[in-house]
């Protein structure tokens, strides 16, 4: 086979799952929870900046998972206490107070590491021979992990009586509280889930990318136009927003050149936006 | 008698400051301003304080800052003490000009100063209309004529006009590929690009541009290079897509047989990219920190002792400003004033100092400047070549 279209292929799959990596957070917190947190973009940098840490201390690349997802609960905890609790009534005034917390952490961080860029080194060098394709050995990997991650959620969702648990809340907080659910430690825990998953994605990044204080940003335009076309408010309409986001970037961007592909990006949000406002698969 | 001339003087100031400053207790604060504006020199420069470029904002500042002091402590630009104002060159062009006609009306500011992008060099020349002179220092595509307007920027005959030739002749070179984000400045540099590679033997086998703005994966352009296999890519993507881009090259493995060229190659990007993925980068510019000379180890050593342990990275975009002011400064001394037709007089040949040596303005109001050959390969950039004087190749009258 065309060693091109062999690897014009694995920068398909590249593409969707890499995205999907970084809005599974989002699925979590937003998908589920309902809470839209426009701060995941910079969960997903602090993960970055994690690894970066670990790094510069000399440790093991794989060292930054443990200590990002240790990192991303307190810090889960707090905000979840601090802000989005007294705000989940309030979906607008919890917009702009996670549209605020994003300003601060990358301020702080900004404050921390300088505003320059940090380059990490690859923890896996090399290529992989992949049907005549010559592919970068560490994209492979996290393909790999992201659908092992998401293998091991979907088997928790289906599966374990907390996610249960979490569905009846969300799905009627009123009965579940009379059931006997703990409904704001449930909802702590699925926020802090989400946070974790967003800086567990900044780790496995982290080597891939340009960090710096605003590697958020570009994560929460994607995920914006994820959400339009997927839809908001369910899990499936987030997995759909990123095949179709994510895959026409990618096939759009191989087959012609960026522009275009950016351009149909666009053009498909103000298409679902005029046409279809609750995107593919909103809950109902 | 000057020192009677100058006791004089000071006492006037005094006498003016002293019932000045009994109104001014019960005056707005204006009315204070134009009192001590009478005796300043005013220096306004646009740096990047927010925006994509702001992570050059500190170095920027501490530029611009030991421009000034250098030039207060060796008596001000004649007899007046410079004071700097710093504006944010890094927001849309539309607020740039609003600030550029409050420091013009209100401040009253003697000569402008300007290390941002062309959009906002554009809107602040249709703001300014000659009137008051104004100094362009970062890097740029050529062609800015405008009255009162001068050019410390490296252009892209600077740039390219060596750094090709040069390129093709070390290493054989042959087919090029441009990859460059969607703006004037990358598209010019390529039409300088396509001239010099064809003189040079070589061909051209791809061009292409991904928007400024958007959040740009090169996975797919980077298999399209390694499809084409070509000897050497014209990387004229800017900041953290510049990162992203090389560090994608080389993570496909093309960095072992392509070399690479990028036209805004500098410290900051340098250590974004890393050492792993800068095989066969070079950069040609203006500054590099690594040149030696006795004119750069003197700038640095002063940056140093003003910003001390937390120092700015210093890069091209930096430095730049301050050459910027201490062309206003040279040129404002030789003309005796601001006014645009004597400042046009004297700035024809005139010297003035930058981070790495003396700069000579011409007469096309651009620079004639010495250029260097950066080799990123190591993670540093060093020098590997110096090109002496290369002419701006710019045709203002």
């Amino acid at each position: 086979m065309d060693p091109l279209i062999v690897a014009q292929t694995l920068n398909f799959a590249y593409a969707v799952i890499s995205l999907l990596l970084v809005v599974l957070g989002l699925a979590v917190t937003l998908g589920w929870l309902g809470v839209m947190n426009l701060a995941h973009g910079e969960f997903v940098m602090l993960g970055a900046y994690v690894a970066v840490v670990t790094e510069r201390m000399g440790w093991p690349f794989w060292a930054a998972i443990p200590l990002t997802i240790l990192f991303c609960i307190v810090l889960g905890i707090v905000v979840e206490r601090l802000l989005i609790r007294p705000l989940y009534s309030r979906p607008f005034d919890l917009l702009l107070a996670t549209w605020g917390l994003s300003i601060l952490i990358r301020k702080i961080v900004e404050a921390a590491f300088g505003g320059g860029y940090i380059s990490l080194t690859v923890p896996v060098k090399g290529s992989l021979d992949i049907l005549g394709a010559s592919y970068p050995t560490y994209r492979i990997l996290i393909m790999a992990f992201t659908v092992a991650l998401l293998a091991m959620l979907l088997a928790w969702y289906f599966r374990s009586s907390a996610a249960a648990r979490v569905k009846a809340m969300v799905g009627n907080p009123m009965l579940a509280q009379a059931v006997g659910i703990d409904t704001n430690a449930l909802a702590r825990n699925t926020f802090v889930v989400g946070t974790c998953l967003a800086g567990l994605a900044g780790v496995i990044i982290a080597p891939v990318t340009s960090v710096n204080p605003f590697l958020g940003l570009d994560y929460v335009i994607n995920a914006f136009f994820v959400i339009i076309v997927g839809g908001l408010g369910s899990v499936l309409g987030l997995f759909a927003g990123s095949g179709i986001i994510g895959g026409l970037d990618s096939f759009v961007s191989a087959i012609l050149d960026r522009t275009s592909a950016f351009f149909l990006v666009l053009l498909i949000a103000i298409f679902f936006l005029w046409l279809r406002p609750r995107g593919l698969f909103a809950r109902n | 008698m000057t020192k009677r001339t100058k006791s004089l003087n000071l006492s006037r100031r005094q006498f003016v400051l002293a019932s000045g400053g009994a109104a001014a207790a019960l005056a707005s604060p204006a009315f204070i301003r134009d009192l001590k504006a009478a005796d300043e020199f005013k220096i306004a420069a646009f740096i990047a304080l927010t925006g994509p470029a702001s992570l050059f904002g500190p170095t920027q500042k501490a530029c611009a800052e030991l421009a000034v002091e250098q030039i207060n402590a060796a008596g001000g630009i004649n007899g007046r003490e410079v004071k700097l104002i710093i504006a944010d060159g890094g927001v849309a062009p539309g607020e740039a000009a609003k600030t550029a006609v409050r420091l013009m009306l209100r401040d009253k500011v003697d000569f402008f100063a300007g290390s941002h992008d062309s959009a906002v060099r554009q809107a602040l020349v249709a703001t300014f209309k000659g009137k008051t002179p104004y100094v362009y220092t970062p890097i740029y595509e050529g062609g800015e004529c405008a009255p009162n307007t001068y050019v410390v920027a490296d252009t892209p005959a600077q740039q390219i006009g060596t750094a090709i030739p040069w390129l093709y002749k070390k290493h054989g070179l042959k087919d090029c590929y441009l990859v460059g984000n969607d703006y004037v400045w990358p598209r010019v540099l390529n039409e300088h690009t396509k001239k010099a590679v064809a003189a040079a033997g070589g061909s051209i086998v791809g061009e292409e541009y991904v928007p400024l703005g958007a959040p740009n994966k090169f996975e797919e352009i980077v298999t399209r290079i390694k499809a084409k296999n070509p000897s050497f890519v014209m990387v004229t993507v800017i900041g953290a897509y510049n990162v992203v881009f090389n560090q994608t090259f080389a993570s496909f493995g093309l960095d072992e047989n392509i070399t690479r060229l990028s036209a805004l190659l500098e410290e900051n990007t340098l250590l974004g990219i890393g050492k792993d993925n800068a095989k066969g980068l070079y950069g040609c510019m203006s500054y590099f920190e690594s040149v030696a000379s006795p004119d750069s180890e003197a700038f640095k050593k002063a940056y140093l002792a003003k910003m001390g342990d937390k120092a700015p990275q210093l890069s091209l975009i930096g430095t730049d400003i301050y050459a910027g002011i201490n062309f206003a400064a040279e040129v404002t001394k030789k003309a005796g004033s601001t006014d645009a037709a004597a400042v046009a007089k004297a700035a024809v040949d005139l010297p003035f100092k930058s981070a790495v040596g003396t700069w000579v303005m011409r007469s096309n109001r651009h620079v004639d400047k010495t250029m260097y050959m950066g080799d990123a390969s190591s993670g540093k950039l060093e020098v590997v070549e110096t090109f002496k004087d290369v002419a701006s190749g710019e045709t203002c009258k």
